[in-house]
């Protein structure tokens, strides 16, 4: 069938955007897309990560061996990392992985000399490029906060202790080691679709609403006091103008009144973590149904978190370029093709021809 | 120690090809894929579009065991008509596994590009606003 063409068109809209978190909507495509692009935002866009530490003196409390791997979990800015290198398949170098095509080199010199504990922290990390250094977690947000910025502490110094290394950051994926990952949290979920059975919903009592409501443990769904809806005769149990009291509904009681009863509403649809707590409450109160919830299947909710190494929405951006490479790389050679022309005349056969 | 090295998780061997096929010897337009170095990102989309597809009558994928580090998929194709005349033969012969692969790919890569720019248009809708 050549020519006819089962592409999909999906739909993104973004909700929220700041530098290292973003939420978004992705639409019309399914879920092998979206864990696809999960699964590639955490491990598999590549970043810049210390690997190779040479130390010259350490004389810290921590061993050499701690100090490394302390080192390689420091995220560093990474927006170079997509056009990088693998130190791997670098030419240049002869695989000992230490030009300026696949590698940064990283310079720590620190001796505590006063009688002050002194915090090495990654701000002492001197690069060679200055387009990949430590990430910068002072929050500019919060000009209140009057603590200094002193970065992430790698090991405390007492007076005399000194630490000198030199350190190489390469490229890598987070499925070789996690220091590698550029993703804090990449989740999606489904986006709920929640029916309330008005007709339903309007023969329970206030006090089996508010129970129907309470019944859910994330804040789903609420009672709207404004939209107040006539539910029928009921007697007030206690003085109706000064507490809203339990409403007994049913002809039993004589001396009812017309009373307004509040709305079960949906507050927030996302907050359902499709527990199912409030349909099984629902069932054991006699009324299943009065609430249905389905997982649009098409349609999902992602939150994006990243280190700092780059940013949320390039994060997704380089997913999607990932995942294009993966793909591109999983096509066919052209001598398969061939080989299996050699067939072709049994292929024709078998095919019926 | 002889733990092998990380990298073997997905870097190709030399020699070994990234992507071999099978052809089926007992079953018509049936054909066995292995991807080496790959893993339930691409075994499960590649199957969820060729699903998409009406002249795929059958498309799985496995990973043999976790630590072999590769996926075979397996598809069967041919056209939902496939009793006689001449243009639903030739329908049968166009759908053989391998176009099925190739127009599946082919469509996750457009699919891609399509999110690619409707993503940075709503970046860049996004950033206007602030």
């Amino acid at each position: 069938m050549e020519g006819v063409s089962y592409q999909r068109f999906p739909k993104i809209k973004i909700r929220e955007v700041k530098d290292d978190f973003m939420k978004f909507e992705l639409r019309e495509t399914d879920a092998s897309i979206a864990n696809a692009l999960r699964r590639i935002m955490i491990a598999e866009v590549p970043t810049i990560a210390i690997d190779l530490v040479e130390i010259e003196v350490n004389s810290s409390v921590l061993n050499d061996e701690f100090i490394s791997h302390r080192l390689g979990l420091v995220p560093l800015t990474s927006e170079r990392a997509m056009s990088m290198r693998f130190s791997r398949d670098c030419d240049a170098c002869d695989g000992d992985g230490q030009c300026e095509y696949c590698s940064v080199e990283f310079y720590l010199r620190v001796k505590c000399l006063s009688d002050q504990t002194l915090d090495v922290t990654s701000k002492d990390l001197l690069s060679s490029d200055h387009t990949v250094v430590p990430v910068d977690y002072s929050d500019t947000s919060s000009s209140f906060d009057n603590t200094p910025n002193k970065g992430i502490i790698i090991v405390k110094l007492r007076r005399g202790q000194e630490l000198r290394l030199r350190a190489i950051a390469r490229k890598g994926i987070g499925k070789d080691h996690a220091k590698w990952s550029p993703a804090a949290t990449v989740t999606f979920m489904y986006e709920p679709e929640i029916y309330i059975n008005e007709d339903m919903m309007e023969s329970l009592t206030l006090e089996e609403k508010t129970e129907l409501v309470e019944s859910s443990p994330t804040k789903v769904f609420g009672i709207d006091p404004e939209n107040k809806q006539e539910t029928g005769k009921c007697m007030i149990v206690g003085n109706p103008s000064t507490s809203p009291g339990i409403p007994l509904c049913g002809s039993r009681w004589p001396n009812t009144i017309w009373v307004y009863a509040s709305m079960v509403i949906v507050v927030d649809p996302e907050a359902y973590t499709y527990d199912d707590e409030v349909l099984k409450k629902a069932e054991a109160m006699g009324k299943p149904g009065v609430v249905e919830i389905h997982a649009k299947e098409d349609s999902f909710i992602f939150t994006v978190e990243t280190t700092g190494a780059v940013k949320a929405s390039q994060l997704v951006l380089n997913a999607i370029e990932v995942l294009k490479q993966k793909l591109d790389a999983v096509r066919l050679s052209d001598d398969t093709v061939e080989a299996d022309d050699q067939f072709g005349e049994l292929g024709a056969h078998m095919r019926g021809g | 120690m002889n733990a092998p090295d990380r990298y073997e998780r997905f870097v190709v061997p030399e020699g070994v090809k990234k992507v071999s096929y099978e052809r089926d010897t007992k079953i018509m337009n049936a054909a066995t894929f292995t991807v080496e170095r790959e893993d339930h990102t691409i075994g499960n989309i590649v199957r969820m579009q060729l699903h998409r597809d009406d002249n795929v009558l059958f498309a799985g994928y496995k990973l043999p065991h976790p630590l072999q580090y590769k996926i075979l998929l397996r598809r069967l194709s041919f056209a939902r008509h496939a009793s006689s005349n001449t243009v639903q033969i030739q329908t049968t012969s166009q759908s053989s596994p391998m176009q099925a692969y190739n127009q599946a790919i082919n469509d996750l890569d457009k699919e891609l590009d399509h999110l690619k720019s409707q993503f940075e248009g709503e970046l860049a809708k996004h950033t206007r606003d602030y």
